[in-house]
Formats: structure tokens, sequence, C-alpha cells
């Protein structure tokens, strides 16, 4: 049995964990990124490579000692630097001496022939077509079904009354769906994931902030690299909705383009015509249409030395102007420390807060100009 | 009066300076360019465009800038294709709409699309929406692009034969001037200077890169002295070309002249914060492990370069090279 | 007897060797610069003039270092090297069959691969000095302890402590939490040491095929907790050169006789040049708006060297 292993990407391997091995593969799981991938990645990764770049090398250089044999990661085609990431990381792994293969993984509709080699290179059994299709059907399912719990998550926990029990519920919940395995099963697992977190003891009368998160996306979406950026807001009052879903992406890279992303890209227009590449554009539009939706802030969270969220950051303080939107950009490498950006979100939801609720506190104002 | 047409130098400014040049001219426009890179440009660039943009970024930011009082246009357009495979870095793509929100009070901006996969006649399409623009008739527009078209492969041709852009731009677009000579080759040893051409020919950001090899004995050729033909077919060992045109030529250029093995070393030089870069350097570092009879070394600038910095690596570099040649 | 006079002019220490042909070392003078090299230059050519024997004749004399142009046009000097040669030479002086030369001083570091007795690839710290001596002694003067008694302490610790950060400052917040955290000293100091190691690795040293023989010279080098870091960090042997802290000097001498051996006269002025007077003055040059700010150096009432210009507007023609 071939030993696979893959990118972590927040919670995400719990479904390609199951898909592998529904394959008849043997899974490496990937370790959580953490201080020793770093080192390893900032090790062998070239100095100004890109954040998740260095987490991925990281990554594949833990498994890689674990004994992984195959990567299977996914490509693109660019002009984001992402799709090139695949090859150069090979080429890393076998100077440094271990004989691994790496599959990426490229869009199906540009390059239909691999993408069918790719999936029979992962399938030793010679499972038919359609068993393979349910297997990814059903990862498909879990997937959906991680995302649906995340997103309850952003909006139970800045109305928590205990601080923490969110998260501790999510945790939980997590289990359930990684143990669930037909359809059936995840099905439950997902209503049942669903209902406790909505069963945590909630403020209704609590004012909360609603705060977009737009930026890269393994940024976005691996809590590790963002220093659990959608915990602290949480934590500090803030309803967070992310733009980015693992399964709102690769549906739009696979499937149709979904409506809620042509408008999207309808509100980027203005700013920037076409796409730049990596998700400039998505950051770009997803602020306005924020704005658009009386969103009370947004934040930016992008690898340093990034090009197109450069380039978007540039356009995002004009669209910021124009739409009296804040937006605060972290651009985050190996050297971001979790105490500064606490500092700096702290401020930055004091900084919402007394925009928002300013109308609201005339006296309180008024007291606090007469000191 | 005629109108007047900024075009910052730098960036695209290497490579299609003389195109834009006569085609501009012959449409009666007066063409100022910012001119040589100064102090003065990258200060301000620095203060203006974003902390974490690169060098090249910061640059033109303050190229456009001084150009900002002086005229009525700002020709920056979005180049995105011109060879049908690769495009060009999201900052090229993106840079109009930098300017254009990143900067305050700029005279309105040309920010045509080359896209050559548009089909066959999207450069000529492209040119014609940019006379229409300034209220050219077509005839004018026609004969002013084939002049363009012609500029270009004369700079080109010249540039083949080893001149470098700065002194090539000169001598197209002042046929009479015969004060520049094309570049001697005088020195012992040959160098490649390998990095994208607003890097390499900007002799401000490289420290004079080029100069203080040429006093230290050594030959330099760049990037576009190597024939475009060789680079498109040379095979660069990799599943998926570069996607970036200038990241893919200097990868290409790296691994022609380690297989042909006709320098005696490669300097690749690159800015501090390049993204692509961070690729290409990384492959051509490996490159350069499987030819390591071709001395090879990177050298990263940015706005804070030394000139000691720069010219202690050089010394080292060009010594090391010259004692493995005598023994 | 013939000998040769090498100077290396560093940007924390200025150093001095006398050595002869044999290579024995007849004066070997290290000096901290403190920011005034003319000074620190003509004091350690006053101390060397006057400790070598009489029958010495110096036969050449080379300069390296950050400082190599400034002592190169005060001495005259045969051979003007920059420092990564010098340190080279120097090393394969001693260890002929050197694969690795790494070099850590006060405010830079390098690395430097040899094979076969030439210098196959280098590379000097970039950005930060996270790699070097000052590294440690912030953080030293930050504990309070001599930097002088940091390989003993570090050599006493029995595990090290692992001290997060590339940067100076992020370094000592993590160190000083690790103090309140209750670590005993010696194995925070030997973290330290570690930490200098990794940076040092992974910066300079990134990528670069690190075979043995080891040799680890620069000021950094005579501590013996950095010494026993690297070779724990590369599972190799590291050999410290006696005189560790003066091998660019020494290298360059080599040079000069060398080059020496070439033109067949030296060139150098002499030791009389301590008692003449040198002065240094700068202005900005008006020329264009890039103000380069130019540095001069007068012998008497003569110009003698100029630095600084972008373009050859004030170079000095002889």
């Amino acid at each position: 049995m071939p030993r696979v292993t893959f990118p972590h990407m927040g919670e995400s391997y719990r479904t390609f964990k199951m898909l592998m091995n529904d394959l008849g593969n043997e899974v490496v799981l990937p370790p959580r990124p953490s201080k020793r991938t770093l080192d390893h990645g900032v090790r062998h990764a070239p100095e100004f490579a890109c954040f998740p770049f260095k987490i991925l090398m990281g990554t594949y250089v833990e498994t890689c000692l674990l004994g992984a044999e195959i990567i299977v990661t996914s490509g693109g085609v660019g002009p984001c630097r992402a799709g090139q990431y695949g090859q150069l990381h090979k080429k890393i792994l076998l100077d440094l001496g271990y004989p691994v293969d790496i599959i990426v993984f490229e869009p199906p509709r540009l390059h239909p022939i691999d993408f069918l080699r790719n999936i029979q290179r992962l399938n030793p059994n010679r499972m038919s077509y359609r068993a393979v299709w349910d297997c990814i059907k059903r990862a498909w399912q879990k997937l959906i079904a991680l995302d649906e719990t995340e997103k309850i998550t952003h909006v139970v926990r800045p109305r928590e009354i205990v601080t923490g029990s969110t998260t501790r519920i999510y945790r939980k919940v997590l289990e359930w769906i990684d143990r669930s395995h037909s359809a059936k099963e995840i099905e439950e697992a997902h209503s049942s994931a669903v209902e406790a977190i909505k069963s945590v003891e909630q403020d209704p009368e609590r004012k909360v902030l609603k705060v977009g998160l737009v930026g890269e996306i393994y940024v976005l979406l691996e809590p590790a690299s963002n220093l659990e950026i959608e915990e602290t807001l949480g934590n500090l009052g803030v309803e967070v909705e992310r733009s980015m879903f693992l399964t709102g992406w690769t549906r739009e890279n696979t499937f149709s383009e979904t409506h809620e992303t042509i408008s999207v890209k309808d509100a980027a227009m203005p700013y920037i015509p076409l796409c730049i590449g990596g998700h400039g554009m998505e950051s770009v539009g997803h602020t306005v249409v924020y704005a658009k939706r009386g969103f009370d802030g947004v934040i930016q969270l992008a690898p340093f030395t990034c090009i197109p969220e450069i380039v978007a950051r540039t356009i995002l303080t004009s669209v910021s102007k124009e739409h009296g939107i804040p937006v605060l950009t972290f651009f985050l490498d190996e050297q971001t420390g979790k105490a500064g950006m606490s500092t700096r979100l702290e401020a930055f939801v004091d900084l919402m807060k007394r925009k928002k609720w300013q109308d609201e506190l005339p006296e309180h104002n008024a007291v606090k100009k007469g000191q | 009066m005629t109108a007047r047409v900024g075009i910052p130098s730098s960036l695209l400014y290497y490579m299609h300076y003389p195109m834009w040049h006569t085609f501009l001219t012959e449409l009666n426009l007066d063409v100022v360019p910012s001119g040589q890179t100064n102090k003065n440009f990258l200060d301000q660039g620095v203060k203006e465009a974003l902390a974490d943009a690169c060098v090249p970024v910061k640059l033109f930011f303050g190229h456009t800038l001084t150009l900002r009082d002086k005229v009525d246009y700002l020709f920056i357009p979005r180049v995105v294709c011109l060879n049908q495979k690769t495009i060009y870095c999201p900052k090229f793509l993106g840079l109009p709409d930098m300017i254009r929100y990143g900067l305050p009070d700029m005279p309105p901006i040309i920010d045509i699309q080359m896209d050559v996969r548009e089909g066959r006649m999207a450069l000529f399409r492209a040119y014609n929406q940019i006379g229409s623009s300034f209220g050219a008739g077509s005839l004018q527009i026609a004969r002013a692009y084939l002049k363009a078209l012609y500029s270009a492969a004369r700079y080109n041709a010249l540039m083949q034969k080893g001149w470098h852009p700065p002194e090539a731009i000169k001598a197209v677009l002042n046929p009479n001037s015969k004060d520049i000579a094309p570049t001697a080759r005088k020195g012992d040893l040959n160098f490649a200077v390998l990095g994208y051409p607003y890097v390499v020919h900007d002799d401000y950001i490289s420290v004079g890169l080029i100069g203080k090899l040429k006093k230290l004995g050594v030959n330099v050729i760049t990037l576009e002295n190597l024939p475009p033909a060789t680079l498109a077919r040379q095979n660069c060992d990799l599943d998926k070309i570069m996607f970036w045109t200038y990241s893919d030529l200097v990868l290409r250029a790296s691994h022609y002249l380690f297989k042909s093995g006709q320098v005696d070393g490669i300097i690749h030089l690159t800015a501090f914060g390049c993204g692509p870069d961070s690729m290409v350097d990384k492959l051509m570092e490996l490159t350069a492990k499987e030819y390591s009879n071709i001395p090879y070394m990177s050298l990263t600038i940015d706005e804070h370069s030394g000139d000691a910095g720069v010219s202690t690596r050089l010394e080292a570099f060009t010594d090391m090279v010259k004692r493995k040649k005598e023994v | 007897m013939k000998a040769y006079l090498g100077i290396d002019v560093g940007s924390v220490s200025t150093n001095i060797v006398v050595q002869d042909e044999a290579g024995k070392i007849h004066a070997g003078i290290y000096l901290r610069t403190m920011g005034r090299p003319i000074d620190a230059l003509l004091t350690g050519m006053r101390e060397v003039g006057a400790c070598i024997p009489p029958d010495l004749e110096i036969a050449g004399a080379g300069a390296t270092g950050s400082g190599r142009y400034l002592a190169g046009v005060m001495i005259d000097a045969d051979v003007i090297k920059n420092e990564i040669t010098a340190h080279a030479v120097a090393a394969s002086m001693l260890v002929p069959d050197v694969q690795t030369v790494l070099e850590i001083g006060g405010q830079d570091s390098k690395i430097i691969i040899m094979r076969n007795g030439i210098v196959t690839d280098f590379a000097m710290n970039t950005v930060c000095a996270a790699g070097t001596g000052s590294f440690l002694d912030q953080q030293a003067s930050r504990l309070n302890i001599p930097i002088t008694d940091f390989g003993e302490l570090a050599h006493s610790s029995g595990a090290p402590v692992r001290i997060a950060g590339r940067c100076t400052v992020f370094a000592e917040s993590d160190m000083i939490h690790k103090q309140q955290m209750g670590h005993r000293l010696p194995d925070i100091i030997n973290g330290l040491c570690e930490a200098l190691v990794r940076n040092y690795l992974n910066n300079v040293g990134k990528g670069k095929e690190i075979l043995s023989p080891v040799v680890f010279q620069g000021g950094v080098a005579a501590n013996k907790g950095i010494k026993a870091a690297f070779e724990r960090c590369l599972n190799l042997t590291v050999i410290v050169p006696e005189y560790h802290n003066i091998m660019g000097a020494i290298g360059v001498a080599q040079l000069a006789k060398e080059e020496v051996q070439k033109t067949g006269c030296t060139k150098f002025k002499g030791f009389h040049i301590t008692g003449l007077s040198y002065r240094t003055g700068s202005f900005e040059c008006g020329g264009c708006p890039n103000a380069c700010e130019i540095a001069e150096i007068y012998e008497g009432d003569r110009v003698i060297g100029r630095w600084g210009a972008r373009c050859q507007r004030w170079d000095i023609i002889n």
C-alpha cells in the first residue's frame, strides 16, 4: 500500500484521510503546523518564498520523516506562485534525499486526462470509476459538513456566555464527524454537530461586530498559520465571516462558477478589471460586498511577499475610503508574533466599536469630552 | 500645443520603450520619460508605495510621481501576455490600478490591455485604441505602428549584437549620435548577469553592478543578449513552465548558459521581496549544483543596498572565478 | 629575513600581522577599531614597528576588511583584497584540505565553501545581524555577564533551552520569558549559542554543502559554546585555529607575498607613516539629485583617496 500524505489545511485533513483510506492508500497524517514544522520549512525553503510555501515545505519534511512516499497537492495555472509549488517542493525534497513523488492535481476542466491519470495513481486496488466517484462524493459531503460546522462556530462564539465553551464543543463534534463514514453517518454527524454548537449557552442581547475575512486561501484556511485569528476575534465579541471555504474554492475551480462569485467579480471590476492571480481580485471584491452588506470591518490576511495581495492592499486603501469600511491587513510570516497581533486586533475592534456605537451613546461621549 | 505623454523609465521601459516612444512620437505626441533613477525617485517611491511591495514597484511609484506635474497623460499599458505562452508577473497586471488608487492627483492613465491571446491582431488593436483615443486617423496609426515595430526590431537586433538596453535605447532613438560605442569586449572573463531588465539595467538600484564588473575586467552579457529562439527551445527540466514572462526567460537563460558552458560565471541579481524570484533563485541554485563547473552567485539588492557589500561580493566572486581558471 | 605585512580593518577590530616567508607569525595585533580606523591603524602600526626584530624586512603589504581601501592608500599596499578571499587563503594555509570555512565576526558573518583549495561558493549575511557576534554581545549585556565568560558557562550546561526568534529583539523577549520561567542561566546561555548557530545556518549557510574539515574563525570562534553548538548541529568536528581572530590579516599577508613575487618589488611606504598626519573629510556632491556623500582622506595636504561616489566625477587620477 502506498503511503500517502497531503498538506494540512485547517480541519480538511479529516476528509482527505477518509478519501485516501477509502481508495486503498495508507495515510501518513500531516501534523498540525508547529514551531518544528516552521523550522524545517524555513531551513529548506527559499528565504522569500511565501509563508504557505514554508509551512508546506516543513509539513512535507515532517511527513517524509514519518515515511510518506506520495504527496498529493493541488496545482493551479497562475499567475500565483502556488501553481509552481509542487514541482519546486519536489526538487527540494529530492535534493534533500527523500525519495518522494508529488501528485499535483490541476483544475480538471483544463487537464481532464491528467486528472484521471492522477486519480488512478491513487487507486492501487483498481476500483471502478463508479466506486471512486462514490468515495469522492462522500468526501465532498464530509468537507461540506466540516465547513458548515465551522461557519456556525463563527456565529456562536462571539455570543457565548462561558468563554471558550464554543471551542470546546467544536473540538468534540469534529471527532464525531471524523468518525462518521457512510453517507448516512456523515449526515447524522453533521446535523448533531450543528445542534450541539447551537445549544451552547448564548447571550442573544449581546451587541456583536461583524467582520469579513479576506485574503490568500492558505493563511485563511489554516488556523495555525494565522495564529487562530477567528478564535481570537470571536473571543473579542466579533462575528467573523470568512470569504473563502475549501468547498467554495474547489467548486469555483472545478465546477461552474457560483452566483456569489460572479457578484464578487463584478464588485471588484471597477478596481481590478482582470484576474491578477492568487486571490487579489477576490479580496477587493469581497471587501466591496462586505461593505455593501453593512459589515463593520474587513481583515485581510496575506502571506508576506504575496504579490496579488500587495496589489489588492494598495487598492483596498481607496476601497476603504470610498465605502467607509475600515480594513486591517496582516502580512503573515514565521516572524509574526501572537502578542503583536492581538494588540492590533484589540485596537481594531475598539475602533470599529467606537465607529458603530458612538451615535447610540451621545451622553457618554459628551461626558468623556467634557472631562 | 501637443499633448505630453509620460512614460516612467522603469519596469517595462527597458523592453518596450523604443517601440512606445516611436509610436507615440509618430502620433505627434510629446513623449516624456522620467529619466534615469536617482535617490529622489527611490525616496519618493518608498514613501508612497506599500512597505511590503518589492523594490521595483516602489521605484515605479517614484518614477510616476516625478512625472505627475510634467505631463498630461501617463502611459502605463496593462501588459498581460506578448508571446502566447507566459504572462507578466501579477504586479504588471495590476500596475495601472495600483497607480490610480495608490497615488493622489494623477493625470489620466492610458491603460490599454495588451494580451496577444485575445486574437491574431490583438496587439495592433491595442495600439489602434491608443491612437484613436488621441484622435489619430487610421492611416496615421497604421504608419506609426509599422515604424514602432521597426524600432523594436532594430532595438532587439542591437541587443543581439551585445548592446545593453540603456545604450541600445539611445542608439535607436537618435540614429545620428555617433558617440555611443557598443559594449566592448576586452576583459578576460565572461560573466552572465541574469535578472529582470528593470533591476539589472537600472544603474541606481543595481548599485552600478555592470560598471563594477567591467572595472574588474569582466565582460557582461545579460538576458537580452541571448538569442530568443534558442531560449524558447531550452529545456528547463520542469514539469510546468514558469508562468511569468521574465522569470521564465531568466530560468531558460540560466539553463542555456549552464548547459552550453559559454560563460565563466553566472550572477543572479534579484530584488528583495520579489515573489517569483524566490522560486527562480532556488531552481537556479539546484541547477548550479548539477553544473558545478560554472560558479554561481545570487545577489539580493534592496532600497538600502550598500555599495560596499555589493563590491565585496563581486570582488570575491571574480577572485574565485579567476583562481579557479588559473588552476 | 623577508616578511609580509597584513592589515585587516574591520568594523569592529583592526588587526595587523607580520608573517615571514616560512609562515611564522612575528607580530599579531588585535585592536578595537572603535569607529576611528585611522587612529587604530596608526596605533597598530606603531606597535608592530616597535616589536618586530630589526633584521626583518617588510617585502610586501596587503589590506583587507571593510576599511581596505582606506588602509590601502595609507600604507600603499601591494594588494587590496576583499575579506572573503583573504579568509579563504588563510584557512587553506592552515588546513590545506579545508572544505568549509565558517567566519563569524562582530557585525558580519560569512561561509566559504572550498573544494581542492579553491573557493567554489560563499555567502555573507544580508539583511540582519542575528547570525553574528553582536547578537551574543546584546544578550550578554542584557544578562550582565561578560561575553568572555559565555563559553565557559555554556560548557557547564546540561540541556540548552530553546530560544526562539531570528531578530535580536524577539530573541531577547523570548530569553526574558525563559528566565522568568526559572531556567538555569548556563542552559539559557547555551540556548543562545544554539540560536546563533541556527540563525547562521539558516541565513548564510542556507543551501550550502558543509563538508569536513570545517574551520571556524573570526572573533566569535573564541567562544567554546558556539564551537560546541556547531559541532552538535553539523555533527562534524570543527577546527578553531590558534590565530582565529586575525585570520583575515594572515590571509592578505600571504596574498601580498604572492603579489610581490609577480611584480618583483613592494610599494609599501614603511613604518614612518605613523609619523605623518592623516585626516578625513566629507562633503555632499551637488552634481545630481543622487547627492552622494563623498569621503576623502588627506595625507598632510594631499588627497590620497576618495569614496562614496556613484559616478567617476571624483575619481583621483594619478
